[in-house]
């Protein structure tokens, strides 16, 4: 028997599930950029956070308070976010180390963070790592060049956080299994 | 923030049967499970119409990913045609209106229990593996508090035990399938009830690949291009099933993984256990057909680059 309504996806379906279809592939090949189903750092956050979350907004000009307020997710401070949408440059920064990072015992616990970034130009990395054949090179600019420094003192693997980086309708994810060398 | 403003205008149904919530709460565990490979990540595991140890975590994580342009296949044992794999298949086709295939070359998504297709899996695919027990240190340490711990100090002592216990005993390891893997240098994890055959396939392969536990609400990931080694001790090297002689009696592939079928009065005779590959090799013969795609294994021996 077929079923009487036609089984499309809502257009916010379908948006969630082309946003993480990124995501899962930039985070499976790091430092490779995908496209993202629109612009802006709102899509990739509306498929990831809901009211289960606890989000950190350092970037309110990029995703207004009220996107994230409406999927019932509660906004709180660093120290208790699993999500956390934030600029990566100086001010933005001093946020980071406050971001749990999980435990030896549930390094799923470390956040996932949501940043923009120019992607192809600015300061050149050398990446490698689970996901990478060898290594790739990647040009990310926008992001205060001390990111790289703490990350590296984050990411004691398998603690961590996740850098998902968005330029427009582009995004390039940084899990913390990759290695990154500043050339 | 009210209740009238996180209400969700009403809709006849979710697409790809979840619920809108229980898939962001599935992503978020695939974001983790692919950030650190091997380690086992904690989710809700939400109700299907299916009992759980039927594959609910395989298909949860299926039926998140999935998207009226997906193509799905999905193996039971290496066959396509059992209930349980045809089943799933339709439901999966039913709920997302996803195409459904049997091509391992064409399918994008392909969900598996117990085995890895023969044919090389590609760039864009994605392999979601059902898991019975995500544990590997269950037979050493049924307290998942304590295993936890053991994970996080990375002891894994005990499972080189049991490998131990099984050379002096049998005279060679005896795991045929589980075959408890060390993922990324980090986390030892068993790669489901896949045979030993199809291990050396994770290893830095192209693909993709999830492996999601419903009943035990847990899934891993081995991303593409990362290290997965079975644990072996130095002297005694890590061996597949000894199938490169066997033959297939129905489509005349030989250097396969094979199907022991028992006959009257005692005999034996193999049958390939990869369906598709097997029915391809019969099309090809009666000229209706391509050939197989270019397979891991060649005349029985594993092969990591494409010859």
């Amino acid at each position: 028997m077929q079923p009487a309504t036609a089984l499309l996806p809502s257009d916010d379906e379908t948006r969630d599930n082309a946003a993480f279809e990124a995501i899962m592939w930039a985070l499976s090949r790091p430092g490779a950029p995908r496209d993202l189903p629109q612009s802006g750092l709102a899509a990739v956050a509306l498929s990831l956070i809901d009211g289960e979350c606890r989000v950190f907004l350092g970037a309110k000009d990029e995703v207004p308070a009220s996107i994230v307020a409406g999927t019932g997710a509660t906004l709180g401070p660093p120290e208790t976010a699993d999500h956390a949408i934030m600029r990566l440059d100086e001010a933005g920064l001093a946020d980071l180390p406050r971001l749990p990072a999980g435990s030896q015992l549930y390094p799923e616990r470390g956040a996932t963070i949501i940043a923009p970034a120019t992607i192809g130009a600015g300061q050149r990395l050398r990446l490698s790592g689970p996901g990478i054949e060898g290594t790739r090179d990647l040009a990310l600019g926008g992001i205060a060049p001390a990111l790289w420094d703490l990350r590296a003192r984050i990411c004691a693997y398998p603690l961590g956080v996740e850098l998902l980086l968005v330029d427009e309708a582009r995004l390039v994810a940084l899990p913390r299994s990759t290695r990154i060398e500043v050339l | 923030m009210s209740l009238a403003a996180l209400t969700r205008p009403w809709a006849d149904h979710s697409y790809g049967f979840l619920d809108a919530s229980a898939k962001r709460e599935l992503r978020r565990a695939m974001v983790k499970a692919i950030a650190v490979p091997g380690c086992q990540i904690p989710y809700a595991s939400r109700e299907v119409p299916m009992a759980r140890g039927w594959g609910t975590g395989g298909l949860q994580v299926t039926l998140t990913l999935v998207n009226p342009r997906s193509v799905v296949k999905v193996i039971d044992q290496g066959a396509d045609d059992s209930v349980n794999a045809a089943s799933i298949r339709r439901f999966i086709a039913r709920v997302s209106g996803a195409a459904q295939s049997c091509d391992t070359t064409e399918a994008t998504l392909i969900q598996s229990r117990h085995r890895v297709p023969e044919e090389r899996m590609t760039e864009d695919q994605i392999l979601v593996l059902q898991v019975p027990n995500p544990e590997p240190l269950r037979p050493v340490e049924p307290d998942m508090s304590r295993a936890r711990q053991m994970h996080a100090d990375a002891d894994y002592a005990r499972l080189w035990l049991v490998l131990y216990e099984q050379i002096v005993r049998s005279g060679r390891v005896m795991q045929g399938a589980s075959y408890p893997a060390l993922v990324n240098g980090r986390h030892v994890m068993t790669p489901s009830p896949i045979p030993r055959w199809d291990l050396p396939k994770l290893h830095r392969a192209r693909h993709l690949t999830i492996l999601s536990a419903g009943r035990e609400k847990r899934l891993f990931a081995v991303p593409p291009y990362t290290d997965v080694a079975p644990l072996v001790f130095d002297d005694i090297p890590f061996k597949v099933e000894d199938h490169g002689g066997l033959s297939c009696y129905r489509s005349g592939l030989s250097g396969y993984f094979m199907n022991e079928i028992p006959m009257e009065g005692g005999a034996i005779r193999h049958e390939v256990s990869d369906s598709e590959l097997g029915a391809k090799a019969i099309r090809h013969a009666e000229a209706s057909g391509d050939g197989p795609a270019p397979t891991w294994y060649s005349e029985g021996r594993f092969q990591h680059e494409p010859a």
